[in-house]
């Protein structure tokens, strides 16, 4: 016994015409192959989502109807309580479709956000067992989510066309505005689900930060019939929740908004992605340990 | 030279980690201390170790708890990183650990797809090689139930044949074998000579010794984070057994 076999032979064999060049391990990898490989194995965003939203109900009466039920009730009861019961206008034409909308938008940003700050954590044995680009476990939470609010959304549509609105022009903006905020969302996707790995505190601190921010976003008002100083309204502007909203509205309801609103989403839109993009991908490798 | 070519090259290798000094501090400690940083020392974990994995080898790492084995096979898949020296390899190793499971409410079946994805199979790939993964981890009466009816066997089986579904290039096994039966080792050892007849490498951590005999063609003794002997699985295996500071197991 000695230690001839490992030193000796191994520095013999380093440079001989190897098949590949070695690559560094215990570096991670540049963003672009990082992207390239997530972007390879993508199915398994769509995949993975999909099974759990069908898995989540399976123990109910009504089974997958839920995720039809589920928004419908959401929607129903600001239905019923502002449309019905108090019959509010607070400067607003069209004040229970202008609720709807708020409130689905925000559901859904608030979902997306608390799904992924657990999406790494819960899945430490996955994690443990398959080398794969931790990305696709925030990027399923998104998905799925998305795939999810897509009922609230239509239910959305409908309560605005049965408070009167008739579809314009505005309405093939929504998408772009849908978009903005699915991009918005996976950024904050990826940034809580790296906090969530050393702070799982956060999943206790976020609903606490969304009911904050939804009083913030003018969901339930109208932040230009409560604001009166022009500085004030323009600084809601930088709530992306509130850009999103208040240009969904537009779109759907023919509100009004404000130009800084629209700087603040497409702004929100980049730099969210990118931020959270790169808090992720530099500590990729920790996040299993 | 005539060397076989090199998987894993590894060079001075030095690994240390955090061992913290104090318990976890909660706000009310940490405002009256001033600070939230725990203090803590770095224990060398993994103090320069150099070795070369070769093509169509199996390497066995042996050594008592706390030698460094599972330091230094975190430290070659990235996870971990090196405070000197350098690893650099032909692709990112697969590490295979002991570890819970994979989604423990869903099945089995479901299991296999997921971890299929996550190796980058497309999901018709997976479904064509769905009956194969699960003949390999010998779960065919169990694989609709959910994973965490299984035994601690079961699991291991079970994330065995879905980590190994793609045969991977540089294959590290830590401890995973010793919780299997005899028939899940015979078909360990199959996708052990899969990975090796396909040019690459596979390490294994056990302190079962006659894992080593069986499955290694050379032994890396690694003790206090550096290597102490080299060689021959019986030669080194020997040896260990007989040096006094090992606790037999």
């Amino acid at each position: 016994m000695s230690t001839e076999a490992v030193d000796g032979s191994g520095s013999s064999s380093s440079e001989d015409a190897p098949v590949r060049p070695l690559i560094d391990l215990t570096s991670r990898p540049t963003a672009r192959s990082y992207l390239r490989e997530a972007w390879r194995r993508r199915e398994f965003a769509i995949v993975v989502p999909a099974q759990d939203l069908r898995a989540q109900n399976m123990d109910t009466t009504l089974g997958q109807l839920w995720h039809l039920v589920n928004p419908a009730l959401l929607v129903g009861v600001y239905f019923l309580v502002f449309g019905v019961i108090i019959d509010t206008r607070r400067g607003v034409d069209n004040f229970l479709g202008f609720l709807i909308v708020g409130v689905v938008l925000f559901h859904l940003t608030q979902r997306v956000t608390l799904e992924a700050s657990t999406s790494i954590t819960q899945n430490m044995g996955l994690i443990r067992s398959i080398q794969f680009p931790r990305i696709l476990l925030p990027a399923a939470s998104v998905n799925g989510q998305t795939a999810a609010f897509v009922p609230a959304l239509a239910l959305a549509i409908l309560a605005v066309l049965a408070t009167g609105e008739l579809p314009t022009l505005r309405w093939l903006v929504l998408p772009a505005v849908l978009a903005a905020q699915f991009a918005f969302n996976f950024g904050t996707a990826l940034l809580v689900a790296r906090i969530g790995t050393t702070l799982p505190d956060l999943r206790q601190i976020l609903p606490h930060l969304f009911r904050l921010l939804f009083y913030g976003s003018g969901v339930i008002f109208s932040v230009d019939a409560f604001v009166q100083s022009a500085a004030w309204r323009r600084a809601f502007a930088l709530n992306p929740l509130y850009d999103v909203i208040t240009c969904a509205r537009w779109c759907l309801l023919g509100e009004p908004v404000d130009l800084w609103v629209v700087a603040g989403l497409v702004t929100w839109c980049i730099v969210m992605p990118a931020i959270g993009f790169w808090v992720f991908h530099r500590s990729e490798q920790r996040l299993g340990a | 030279m005539s060397d076989p070519a090199v998987t894993v090259e590894v060079r001075d290798a030095h690994v240390s980690y955090r061992v913290f000094e104090e318990p976890a501090m909660g706000l009310k400690q940490g405002f009256a201390r001033g600070r939230m940083r725990r203090q803590y020392r770095m224990i060398p974990a993994v103090q320069g170790v150099t070795l070369d994995l070769f093509e169509r080898e199996t390497l066995g790492l042996i050594g008592p708890n706390g030698a460094g084995k599972s330091t230094l096979l975190a430290a070659m898949t990235g996870l971990l990183p090196l405070r000197s020296g350098s690893i650099r390899g032909r692709s990112r190793p697969s590490l295979l650990g002991v570890s819970s499971v994979l989604r423990p409410a869903l099945s089995g079946r479901r299991n296999i797809l997921i971890g299929g994805l996550a190796l980058g199979f497309t999901r018709a790939e997976v479904e064509r090689r769905m009956d194969e993964i699960i003949d390999f981890a010998g779960l065919r009466a169990d694989i609709d139930r959910p994973m965490r009816t299984y035994s601690s066997g079961m699991r291991a089986r079970l994330r065995f044949a879905i980590a190994t579904a793609r045969i991977p290039e540089i294959l590290l096994i830590d401890e995973v074998l010793t919780v299997g039966d005899e028939e899940f080792r015979r078909l360990a050892a199959e996708r052990i000579d899969d990975v090796r007849s396909a040019s690459g490498s596979v390490v294994l951590v056990t302190h079962n010794m006659n894992e080593i005999r069986r499955f290694c063609d050379r032994v890396v003794w690694l003790d206090e984070g550096r290597i102490r002997a080299v060689g021959d699985p019986a030669e080194i295996v020997d040896s260990y057994l007989a040096a006094p500071s090992h606790n037999s197991r």
